[in-house]
C-alpha cells in the first residue's frame, strides 16, 4: 500500500504545482503579448503614416510581421475589410478582438486599449492617426510595465504556491 | 452592351454602397440599371438615381418612383458606409482626394463629395460630415469617337489640334478617351501616335493606385492628378508626345502652356464647357485662345440624341 500512497502523494502535488507552473507561465505570456501588441502598432503605424497602405492591406502586412496569437487580430480584421461586405472598421476590429480574446492570454483591460484603436483607425488624415498611434502604443507601454510588475510578483506565488498547495493537500490527507 | 452595362454596376459599384443602398440597387430593373449615370445619397433625402435625362427617386424595393414620400430615405449611417467603402476603410490615403471634393475608385467612377469643409490659411484643408455622396459611373464606349476621326486627321495623316465643346453630361470625356485610344493605336485616318494625357481629375483614364483603369491606348503615357498646365510642359519635357489630350481647360495658366505645346509642334485635343461657340467666346480668355489659331477644328456636343450627338464641326484649315 506505500507505494501507492506514494504514487497518489506525488501525483497530488505533481498535479497542483504543474497547475501553478501553468498559471506563472500565462503570467509571462500576457506581458510578451502585451508587447507583442505594442510592436504590431509600430508597424501598422508605419504602414499608414509613412507607406499610406489602405488600412485592409496594412493590416494583412502588419499580421505578417507579428507573432501569434496577436496575429489573428489583423489576419482576421483584414479579412473581414477586403470581403467587401459592407463590414465598417470598427465591426472589423470587434470581431478580430472576440477571436483574440479566446486565443490570447490577454486581460479584460488589455483588450479594452486595443479596442480603443476600432474607432480611430482609417477614419482620419495622417496628422490624427498618428496622434492615435501614440496614445496607444503609450497606453499598451504602460499596460505592459504594469502586467511586467505583476508577473514579478506573481510568477514565484504561482509557481511554488503550486507546490505548497499540493504538499498542503497531501498533509491535510495523511 | 446592356449585360456588361448591369454587370458593372453590380459589380463595380454595389460593392462601394451601403449594404441597404446596394440590396436596392440590386433589385432595380435590368433595363434602367444598363442606363444608369449617377447615384444621389443626400443624408435625410430620397435615394436619387440619374437615368437618362431623368433623375428619379427609388423606394426599398428598388421601384423607380415619383411620389417621393416613398422613396427610400438615406440615412447619415449610408452616407458614412458608403464613404467607408470608397476610401477602403482609409480616409489617411486620400486626404488630397477628400481635398479636391471627389474620389476615383477601381473602374475610373467618380464620387463626389460633400460636407463640412475644414479651413486653413483660406485654403481646404478637407471635407468632415460628409453629407452627400455622388457616385457618376463612367462607361468606356469604344468606337463613339470613330465618326470624327476624318474631322480630326488631315492630309499629314497627323491629328490637328481640336477643342471639343459641350454642357456637362454630353459625353466629352467618353469621346475624349476613346480618341486618345484610336490615336495611340492608330486607324485608317492615321498611324498610332505617342500621346501624353493630363488627368487632373482622374477621368480620362480612371487611374486608381498607378494602374489605368480605362482603355487609352498602348502608347499613352497618363499623368494623373496633375495640374494641366504643369502636366503639359511636363509631358513636352519628358515624354516626347506627338500629341497632348487633357480635359475642361479654363485657366490663364492652361492657355498659356496650351500656346508652348502648338510652338512645341505637339496637337493638344481638349475640352472646355461651354454650350456653343458663341457661349464659348463670351470668355475673354477664351476668344484670345481661339483668335490665336490654336486649334484647327471645333466639335460641339449635345445630349439632344443621347449624349455625344455632335451638333456642330467646325473647321480652320
Amino acid at each position: 500500500m506505500l507505494w501507492l500512497k506514494t504514487v497518489g502523494v506525488a501525483m497530488v502535488i505533481a498535479g497542483c504545482g504543474g497547475g501553478g507552473l501553468m498559471r506563472a507561465g500565462r503570467i509571462d505570456k500576457r506581458v510578451e503579448q502585451i508587447k507583442i501588441a505594442r510592436q504590431a502598432m509600430g508597424y501598422l503605424e508605419k504602414e499608414i503614416t509613412y507607406l499610406q497602405t489602405p488600412l485592409p492591406l496594412a493590416l494583412e502586412h502588419t499580421a505578417a510581421l507579428t507573432a501569434p496569437p496577436l496575429k489573428i487580430m489583423f489576419q482576421e480584421s483584414a479579412r473581414l475589410l477586403l470581403n467587401r461586405q459592407g463590414v465598417s472598421v470598427t465591426e472589423a476590429w470587434a470581431g478580430a478582438l472576440a477571436r483574440l480574446e479566446q486565443q490570447a492570454d490577454l486581460h479584460a483591460d488589455d483588450l479594452q486599449i486595443l479596442n480603443t484603436a476600432a474607432n480611430q483607425l482609417g477614419a482620419s488624415g495622417i496628422e490624427q492617426q498618428k496622434q492615435c498611434f501614440l496614445l496607444l502604443q503609450e497606453q499598451l507601454k504602460i499596460q505592459e510595465e504594469k502586467a511586467r510588475e505583476k508577473a514579478e510578483s506573481e510568477r514565484k506565488l504561482w509557481s511554488y504556491g503550486g507546490f505548497i498547495l499540493g504538499t498542503t493537500v497531501v498533509l491535510f490527507l495523511l | 452592351m446592356g449585360f456588361e452595362s448591369q454587370r458593372l454596376i453590380i459589380d463595380a459599384i454595389i460593392p462601394y454602397l451601403s449594404p441597404p443602398v446596394g440590396r436596392i440597387i440590386r433589385t432595380v430593373e435590368p433595363q434602367q440599371l444598363k442606363r444608369l449615370e449617377e447615384i444621389r445619397l443626400r443624408n435625410g433625402q430620397p435615394l436619387f438615381l440619374k437615368i437618362g435625362e431623368q433623375e428619379l427617386a427609388v423606394n426599398k424595393q428598388g421601384e423607380l418612383v415619383k411620389d417621393l414620400r416613398h422613396a427610400y430615405i438615406v440615412q447619415g449611417e449610408d452616407i458614412y458606409r458608403t464613404i467607408l467603402a470608397i476610401s477602403d476603410n482609409s480616409l489617411y490615403a486620400f486626404e488630397e482626394e477628400i481635398r479636391r471634393g471627389f474620389i476615383t475608385i477601381p473602374g475610373g467612377h467618380r464620387v463626389g463629395l460633400a460636407g463640412q469643409a475644414v479651413m486653413e490659411s483660406g485654403q481646404i484643408k478637407t471635407i468632415k460630415d460628409f453629407s452627400s455622396v455622388s457616385l457618376r459611373i463612367a462607361r468606356q464606349v469604344k468606337g463613339c469617337s470613330e465618326p470624327l476621326l476624318e474631322h480630326i486627321y488631315r492630309q499629314q495623316r497627323c491629328p490637328a489640334s481640336t477643342l471639343f465643346l459641350s454642357a456637362p453630361r454630353c459625353g466629352k470625356t467618353t469621346i475624349l478617351r476613346d480618341l486618345t485610344r484610336n490615336i495611340a493605336e492608330g486607324s485608317r485616318w492615321g498611324p498610332p501616335c505617342t500621346v501624353s494625357v493630363i488627368d487632373e481629375r482622374s477621368e480620362l483614364g480612371g487611374t486608381y493606385r498607378g494602374q489605368v483603369q480605362m482603355d487609352l491606348g498602348c502608347r499613352t503615357d497618363v499623368l494623373d492628378g496633375c495640374p494641366k498646365a504643369q502636366g503639359m510642359m511636363m509631358a513636352i519635357r519628358a515624354l516626347g508626345p506627338q500629341v497632348i489630350v487633357t480635359d475642361e481647360i479654363g485657366r490663364r495658366e492652361d492657355v498659356e502652356a496650351l500656346q508652348e505645346c502648338i510652338n512645341a509642334g505637339v496637337a493638344v485635343i481638349t475640352s472646355l464647357h461651354a454650350r456653343d461657340l458663341e457661349e464659348a467666346q463670351r470668355r475673354p480668355l477664351i476668344r484670345e485662345l481661339l483668335s490665336m489659331g490654336v486649334f484647327q477644328t471645333l466639335i460641339t456636343l449635345s445630349r439632344r440624341q443621347g449624349p455625344g450627338t455632335v451638333e456642330e464641326i467646325v473647321r480652320w484649315d
